[in-house]
């Protein structure tokens, strides 16, 4: 399908019990490639990209991540530092400041120093635009800093793919043009970006592919020009027409 | 006042039961073999006794470990005959048999009168001939016999006799159709005499010689009424575990003592004569004596006491924290036999009295496993691990709720970041739990603070023991428990300056502080 993919998926399966979420899925993506994913709710969306990192372990089915096989015995904090998330709610670290919560990780994964930490951190809060509000904690800044933040957290990592569950559910419309203009940024830094998202615009705005899932399954993957003009599937123009 | 005529068997049993029932049996004592020395171990003799009774045992200084009175002469002159070397072990009147009977001692000498009712359970020697005595504010007209005390208010001291032969008393009474004795009972001597003092109580039963000790110290503010005729209240005794060898070579101790005059000698050092010798009148007003407050205030004693408060409180809740956690853990993670253990545990310590779970690890341990003898388990040792253990139970509920009241997106957020669990507990979560868990935490503290006085019962020599030992001394009760307060007071004052100190830290969870700090 794409050639020297970064993401491959086959076959991938998820069940909580006996509902089974994801309903063998396969795809790939590739390298710097923007990926919006749609689809109504309870679809299996944030599973999928959950299961890149492995916060939720799928099943059956294979997944590799830059030729690495993500299963139960690969390398955890590798396979993360590889592959960061900046979550719906951001879930930031209350208790630490803006740049604290961009240092954790670095020190304690990458066991660098305070000092290369907190450069580093600095250096991602400016290309978020937000290192004028490094000091101050979580309950201080606004939703859209509160996301900046995460994904500022996100970078300090280095990963080579970022994956953004629901990234503009709960920003006002000028935040949600900073998050694109900073997916277009990493993605011209090779950076492979997969967003979950409910808005069409967004969507329309960031991806190069659009993936769209129903019922745990994949029913289209087409580029957003072709998919909002003219989907494919019955599912996919019955869900557009219900959005828009 | 009074001779603790000790307790009936009843209050025995009632402290021991809880321990056969829960282990199903109670291990023998040691075997001995040489019948001369059979109280005696490794040339030492282990003497129990509540030195807050004078003249017969008591404290006479300021050093709460250096013990005074007829009992204390006594038991030296027996260990001498022996060629033995005494080591007296200073506890709570309540705590004395068992600790007889746990073998933490051989003797228990506390001014205890010989009765038939505890001779069931121990074997008893007579060291000293004694009376009852009914006391009453002076210029009180005396009585013809207990049945004048009808409706009456009296008091003794808990753990004694005395209630039960009243109750006695009133079964005759109600017999008659005639009003019962209104019976109080108090934990320490000294409280009982206050009643009378105070004027709340009409009169309280005690024992002739150390009303006749206190003479002094009352100014004369008490006299006899009442000195009725009764066999049970006739001689002081040693009791010893049940064993006829033991008995016969404690009897030819005493007999030996008391045809050289040592026990006459012994009972003329300490002025023991007939409490109606009282004189009456010079009620001077009890004034508060700021030099005797200022003293023990600043004396080593006392600060060594708060001390050994502080230190008790300390330790055992560190202890219980580190308990706790795991165990918090465990009941924060679904099912297992992991959490019905903890889920027991929590419920067992938090259903048993504090006072029972002290008394239980200091007396019931040694008798199940025999290495608990040893000097090595002192009272200090034992409240530490019977306090740990109660305040653990306590702590768990809050260290679960407080790591329960975190976002679960906060622990999924630490491992997207690649951070182990050992991390994300450490770096994200613990820190955030503190903020929730340090108010009922310190809370817990205080609380424990003032838990460790019941540490007395198992002769732990903290601020509340000491305070009662120099009350019994003395008679002085407003300057010492106002020592007391103070201490305890100064301590809690601290701790709520070192709280506010710490939620300073916390002003990441408040917006407007965290601008404060923030910028």
């Amino acid at each position: 399908m794409v050639a020297d993919p970064i993401i491959s998926v086959r076959d991938l399966r998820k069940s909580y019990g006996t509902f089974e979420v994801l309903r063998g899925l396969s795809f790939d993506v590739a390298r710097g490639e923007r990926i919006a994913i749609l689809g109504p709710s309870g679809s299996g969306k944030s599973t999928l990209i959950r299961c890149f990192n492995r916060i939720e372990p799928h099943d059956s089915g294979t997944l590799h991540i830059d030729g690495t096989v993500v299963d139960a015995r690969c390398d955890l904090a590798r396979l993360r530092a590889e592959v960061g998330i900046v979550f719906q709610n951001y879930n930031l670290f209350p208790h630490l400041s803006a740049v604290e919560n961009c240092m954790l990780a670095p020190r304690l994964v990458r066991g660098m120093t305070r000092h290369a930490a907190r450069d580093g951190a600095m250096r991602r809060l400016a290309q978020v635009g937000i290192a004028e509000q490094a000091a101050k904690y979580p309950i201080q800044l606004s939703g859209g800093q509160q996301q900046r933040v995460a994904i500022a957290r996100a970078l300090c990592m280095d990963p080579r793919v970022v994956l953004f569950d629901e990234p503009t559910a709960a920003l006002d419309p000028e935040a949600v043009a900073g998050v694109a203009a900073i997916i277009d940024a990493l993605a011209r830094d090779g950076i492979t970006t997969l967003c979950v998202t409910h808005e069409m615009g967004f969507a329309r705005r960031i991806a190069d592919r659009i993936v769209f899932m129903d019922d745990g399954q994949i029913m289209e993957i087409a580029p957003p020009e072709t998919f909002f003009t003219s989907a494919v599937t019955e599912r996919a123009r019955a869900f557009l027409a219900r959005m828009v | 006042m009074s001779i603790r005529s000790l307790f009936p068997p009843g209050r025995l049993r009632t402290v021991f039961l809880p321990a056969v029932l829960l282990f199903g049996l109670m291990t023998g004592t040691h075997a001995r073999a040489d019948p001369s020395s059979g109280l005696v171990h490794d040339g030492v003799l282990d003497v129990c006794t509540n030195p807050t009774l004078p003249p017969m045992t008591f404290v006479p200084g300021a050093d709460a470990s250096d013990l005074a009175g007829v009992d204390i002469d006594v038991a030296r002159a027996v260990a001498q005959a022996w060629g033995a070397r005494m080591v007296l072990h200073s506890m709570d009147f309540v705590g004395l048999f068992p600790s007889l009977e746990s073998g933490r001692c051989a003797i228990v000498i506390s001014g205890v009168t010989r009765q038939p009712a505890r001779e069931r359970l121990f074997d008893a020697v007579s060291y000293l001939p004694t009376a009852l005595v009914v006391v009453a504010r002076a210029g009180t007209r005396p009585i013809g016999s207990l049945a004048d005390l009808s409706g009456q208010m009296v008091v003794t001291q808990s753990g004694t006799s005395y209630a039960a032969r009243l109750e006695r008393e009133n079964a005759a009474l109600a017999a008659q159709g005639r009003a019962p004795i209104r019976i109080q009972q108090y934990p320490a001597e000294e409280q009982v005499v206050q009643q009378v003092l105070l004027g709340r109580a009409f009169a309280f039963v005690s024992q002739d010689v150390e009303l006749g000790f206190r003479a002094r110290q009352l100014h004369g503010k008490v006299a006899v009424i009442l000195q009725p005729q009764d066999d049970n209240y006739r001689s002081f005794a040693l009791y010893i575990r049940k064993n006829p060898t033991d008995r016969a070579a404690l009897q030819a101790a005493i007999d030996h003592l008391d045809q050289t005059g040592a026990l006459r000698a012994i009972a003329d050092k300490w002025h023991i004569r007939a409490a109606t010798a009282l004189t009456q009148d010079l009620s001077t007003p009890p004034r508060f004596d700021v030099r005797a407050f200022a003293l023990a205030l600043l004396s080593v004693g006392f600060a060594r006491a708060a001390l050994v408060t502080l230190a008790i409180a300390l330790l055992s809740h560190a202890t219980a924290i580190a308990l706790s956690m795991p165990m918090a853990l465990a009941l924060n993670r679904p099912g297992g036999v992991v959490r019905r253990a903890v889920g027991l545990y929590v419920a067992l310590f938090r259903a048993v009295p504090t006072l029972l779970q002290l008394l239980f690890v200091w007396n019931a341990l040694p008798q199940f496993f025999p290495v608990f003898r040893g000097d090595w388990f002192s009272p200090f040792l034992a409240a530490w691990i019977a306090l740990s253990l109660n305040e653990a139970a306590y702590q768990v509920e809050i260290n679960r709720a407080a790591l329960g009241a975190i976002d679960p997106g906060q622990l999924v957020a630490g491992e997207a970041l690649g951070l182990t669990r050992f991390e994300v507990y450490r770096h994200v979560l613990f820190p955030q739990a503190l903020r929730v868990a340090l108010p009922p935490t310190i809370n817990e503290f205080i609380n424990l603070l003032k838990t460790t006085s019941l540490a007395s019962v198992i002769s732990l020599q903290e601020l509340m023991a000491l305070t009662q030992i120099h009350v019994a001394r003395t008679f002085e009760f407003t300057e010492y428990y106002a020592v007391a307060l103070v201490y305890y007071v100064a301590m809690v004052c601290v701790l709520l300056l070192t709280q506010k100190r710490v939620e300073r830290r916390f002003h990441w969870a408040d917006r407007v502080k965290a601008g404060a700090h923030g910028g």
